[in-house]
């Protein structure tokens, strides 16, 4: 299926309100309780640096040295104990925040004060420049952080400001990649090319075009990387290179209680250890919260498998019939979202596939071709779920079939050939295992004998010499050669059926005759089933027998292919009949149906395609219209069989199936 | 898959001269920041100390003439010797400390990248199922804090309170295999929990990523198993980016490394960079700087032949 027929289910419905970005940006943040922890503990932390005598007890310097204060506990009057100086814990975190923020500043600054004009440069710049300033880059980047502070500090002598500079510098080297990745993007888009032609200056463009696009990820970057500068300035502390030993800085408190804590026990690295631990997670939730907030998450992937739901039984029983290799009745498929309603893919889909004959599948993107194919093969994407319905493979009932049993029936009893034929090759693996796959699942053949079939099918399949083509790699293939390896694939252990989905809407025009002749020739050879996809009445008219029309998930018209060409029942397909070019009145302008597929979280409440139909009615928009049957066919139009209701066009059908 | 390898081991000498390049402008830049001569006459320095201090090393000469000489003396093995011991040898003293380092360093990433693999993986079967919540919040705890807070805990936990490891010290393979696994076992794990933590969060990622992708639903068409879906489809893909990842990490691991070797009172190179600091004993330093160089230019070539193994891409176009 295309992306845009995925994409609704992922995407939140719309609220009724339209907030702006920033709003909603915001309601994210505060939404998210990990966002609103780190949230929090910054305000902690800034008043702690801003003002820290108004949460501290007690002076941070000030020692006690009568032997009961030392290493002490928590009690009332010592939050969090003393230090082996006796020094109150609590009071030393609290200022220590103000050591942790400077340390981030002094970086920070240099990093981007360094860092972002250098990426800028080396972007726009481009070529050798760009190329010799990007492998200084990451020779500096390749070192550690911390041992490049560590040549700053003996240059400089120790200090947590040298140490900062040092942490700067380095950090740097992430900005100048970021900021020339995001500049390097977006300097061919047309609309900076056209800043750049209109005569606008660098700067004013480096500062409309690229700073927005730039700023979402500098942030998030930026987030991160001062939980990076804390992490770093507080080992160095330790190490006791960074702040001065006296100091009441994390790493410096860690360092005093190095000698003792195994004798005094683990409190000692307690209070200043989960300051800094809790402040830099903060800064990493907060980034990654941020990231979140910009974004779309995914959080399911093919293999999801969604959770059993019990399917409910279809209203219509399956037809009758030996060679009937596919049948599916009234199939619903639902696609949960996080927030928000559920939103139904599919509704009510029927239709059968008997072997010989070729189905024709039409329908705008996203009307719910592909996804049909892919529920009735069970591998709906999560977290879409079959909610209703019931599907024949082969006189097996198969709905309700495990995952390993569907394993022993998809590529042996059905093949299925995908569109974009180069995406669906895995590019780390040899064309030719990927071919002898199949065969060696479902065929028990040895290695070898895989390869002699496989060698076999590419021939099958006109692919020129196949031996040598085995052992290539993906990227070594041209699109049609790719679909040829599809479609070998997909042939490989003889199936029944064959699903075909946008067999050939890639590929050139000569490419796709060839295809399309080819799945001809083999299906006639082995009496496959053949379900093709296709949004291209021409490649129907070439190939199908009979043509199942889908609009917004569901079956709007089915008939044989003279019925649909020349006698069409829906006014979806007479629209779909108009747009095509051979049926146009030549005035130069290409026909398109007005409006687009709705989104499947908001359909209309009565006929879907009612509002985007000439023919609709008042009763159109408020009824749905059921599904008709009309001697083997069927129709889902309120209008048909009405009185002068004739949407029959004998001209265009002709020109189109001779 | 030979050339391929051949030219990327060519693309390391010029990584190696760079890193060299920087260790030495540390020294010209530390002769600006006060000289080196008065450092090796001591406080108190007479101007004819630091006159023949200067001469001797050459001080005076030329930068470029400088670095020539220097180039020269580190390419036959000669890394000088420490400023505050004339006597002592910068590669001598190398050679006695870098064992204890590589040998954490190396143990850290071992259980880091094979833990972070396995739970990486682990995590993506289920994006935002129970396994893979407890997962990221441990990751993400573990990323925030510094190996050294880790290796305090682990010290006192397991060494001190249940006394199953000595608490400081290391033991070398030469006098005991046991007693230097037994050694290196909790500040390698210390080390190792950040690196299992970034290297499981990437390998999730780009994990979820390869599931996601229409090679992945075309092979579950054909009929191909979960086992098989997971490790032969996805994971060589996802590895590439995991890979990059790694080998940020090594570099890293390098740097942390001093600060859990002064936990367990270690004596590796990380204590001798930080007394080579605190005494500004530059030469020291830079033989260390060299040292991880090379590391970090071996890391390098390492992590470029991996990619030539896992994307047939790079190993068929250069």
């Amino acid at each position: 299926m295309s992306e845009s027929e995925l994409e609704p289910t992922i995407e939140e419905t719309p609220p009724p309100k339209a907030d702006s970005p920033r709003q909603r940006f915001w309601k994210r943040m505060v939404r998210n309780p990990l966002a609103l922890f780190s949230m929090v503990w910054f305000v902690i932390l800034i008043v702690s640096w801003v003002w820290p005598e108004l949460l501290a007890t007690h002076d941070p310097f000030k020692q006690d040295v009568t032997l009961q204060r030392l290493f002490e506990g928590p009690s009332g009057d010592h939050w969090l104990g003393t230090d082996g100086l006796g020094r109150d814990h609590y009071s030393r975190v609290v200022f220590g925040a103000g050591f942790a923020f400077r340390s981030i500043f002094i970086a920070m600054t240099i990093a981007i004060g360094i860092g972002v004009p250098i990426g800028l440069f080396s972007g726009w710049r481009g070529g050798r420049i760009d190329r010799a300033i990007m492998w200084v880059n990451d020779v500096l980047f390749s070192l550690p952080i911390i041992l490049l502070a560590m040549a700053v500090i003996i240059i400089l002598t120790p200090s947590l400001t040298n140490a900062m500079i040092g942490v700067g510098i380095a950090m740097a080297t992430r900005f100048v990649r970021l900021t020339r990745g995001v500049t390097l993007a977006e300097k061919e888009e047309l609309y900076v090319d056209a800043a750049r032609i209109t005569g606008i200056s660098v700067p004013r463009i480096l500062a409309r075009y690229i700073a927005p696009n730039l700023l979402p990820s500098l942030i998030v970057q930026a987030a991160i990387i001062s939980g990076a500068i804390i992490l770093i300035g507080a080992t160095l502390s330790f190490l006791g290179i960074g702040a001065s030993l006296d100091d009441p800085d994390w790493g410096v408190m860690l360092n005093r209680a190095r000698p003792d804590f195994r004798r005094e026990g683990i409190w000692q690295i307690m209070p200043s250890g989960g300051a800094l631990v809790l402040t830099v997670l903060a800064f990493n939730l907060l980034g990654d919260a941020i990231r979140d907030a910009i974004g779309r998450d995914a959080s399911s992937n093919a293999l999801t498998i969604t959770k059993r739901v019990s399917v409910a039984a279809a209203s219509t029983s399956h037809a009758e019939g030996d060679d009937l290799v596919i049948s599916v009745r009234d199939m619903d498929v639902e696609f949960p979202s996080a927030k928000g309603p559920v939103s139904e893919i599919l509704n009510g889909v029927s239709f059968e596939v008997r072997a010989g004959e070729t189905l024709g599948v039409v329908g705008e993107s996203g009307s719910g071709k592909s996804m049909t194919m892919l529920s009735a093969l069970g591998l709906t994407p999560a977290p879409g779920r079959m909610t209703r319905g019931s599907v024949n493979f082969l006189g097996e009932d198969v709905t309700n079939l495990t995952e390993k049993a569907w394993q022993s029936i998809r590529g042996k009893e059905v093949g299925v050939i995908f569109q974009e034929p180069i995406a669906v090759l895995n590019p780390a693996m040899k064309v030719g295992a990927q071919i002898m796959e199949p065969l060696r699942i479902h065929m028990g053949m040895s290695k070898a004998e895989a390869r002699t079939r496989a060698v076999e099918l590419l021939t099958e399949v006109r692919v020129p010499d196949p031996a040598r083509r085995l052992d290539q790699y993906p990227h070594e293939f041209s699109g049609g050669m790719a679909q040829r390896v599809g479609i070998a694939m997909a042939l490989a252990c003889e199936p029944k059926l064959l699903i075909a989905d946008e067999p050939s809407t890639a590929l050139d025009v000569t490419v796709q005759g060839q295809i399309l002749d080819l799945l001809a020739e083999i299906q006639t050879r082995r009496n496959m089933a053949i379900i093709l996809i296709t949004h291209d009445l021409g490649v129907i008219a070439e190939a199908a027998d009979r043509v199942l029309v889908m609009y917004g998930g569901q079956v709007m018209e089915t008939g044989s292919v003279e019925d649909v060409f020349f006698r069409p029942k829906h006014p979806y397909t007479k629209a779909l009949l108009d747009t095509m070019p051979q049926n146009h009145s030549g005035d130069g302008e290409l026909a398109v149906i007005a409006g687009i597929v709705p989104q499947p979280t908001a359909w209309p409440t009565g006929c879907r395609f009612a509002p985007r139909c000439v023919h609709a009615t008042d009763s159109c928009t408020s009824t749905m219209p059921p599904l008709l049957t009309v001697n083997t066919d069927v129709v889902r139009c309120l209008r048909h069989g009405e009185e002068g209701f004739d949407l029959a066009q004998p001209a265009s059908g002709t020109e189109v199936l001779s | 898959m030979a050339k391929y390898i051949g030219s990327r081991l060519l693309a390391t000498i010029p990584l190696v001269f760079a890193v060299l390049v920087v260790t030495f402008l540390i020294s010209v830049a530390m002769e600006a920041n006060g000289s080196i001569a008065t450092q090796i006459c001591g406080e108190g320095a007479t101007p004819e100390c630091v006159g023949a201090v200067e001469d001797e090393l050459g001080l005076n000469d030329p930068i470029v003439a400088r670095f020539f000489s220097w180039f020269g003396a580190v390419l036959s093995g000669d890394l000088g010797s420490s400023l505050l011991d004339q006597n002592t040898s910068v590669g001598e003293l190398i050679g006695e400390r870098i064992w204890p380092t590589i040998s954490i360093v190396g143990f850290s990433l071992l259980i880091g990248v094979t833990l972070g693999m396995l739970f990486g993986v682990l995590a993506a079967l289920r994006p935002g199922g129970l396994l893979d919540r407890v997962i990221s919040v441990g990751a993400a705890g573990v990323i925030a804090a510094p190996g050294f807070l880790i290796g305090m805990l682990l010290s006192w936990a397991i060494a001190v309170e249940l006394g199953w490891l000595d608490p400081v010290g290391y033991v070398s393979l030469g006098e005991s295999v046991t007693g230097w696994l037994k050694s290196i076992t909790l500040p390698s794990i210390a080390l190792s929990l950040p690196t299992l933590a970034i290297v499981q969060r990437q390998l999730r990622s780009s994990m979820a990523n390869a599931l996601q992708s229409r090679y992945v639903l075309a092979a579950r068409a054909r009929g191909v198993s979960r086992p098989k879906l997971i490790g032969r489809h996805a994971l060589p893909n996802a590895l590439v980016p995991t890979v990059t990842v790694i080998g940020f990490r090594a570099a890293a691991a390098i740097g942390l490394t001093t600060a859990v070797e002064i936990v367990f009172g270690i004596r590796g190179m990380g204590e001798m960079l930080v007394s080579a600091i605190v005494n500004r004993n530059v030469t020291v330093l830079q033989g260390g700087m060299i040292i991880v160089g090379l590391v970090v230019a071996s890391v390098n070539l390492l992590v470029d032949i991996s990619y030539g193994f896992l994307n047939p891409k790079v190993r068929l176009d250069k």
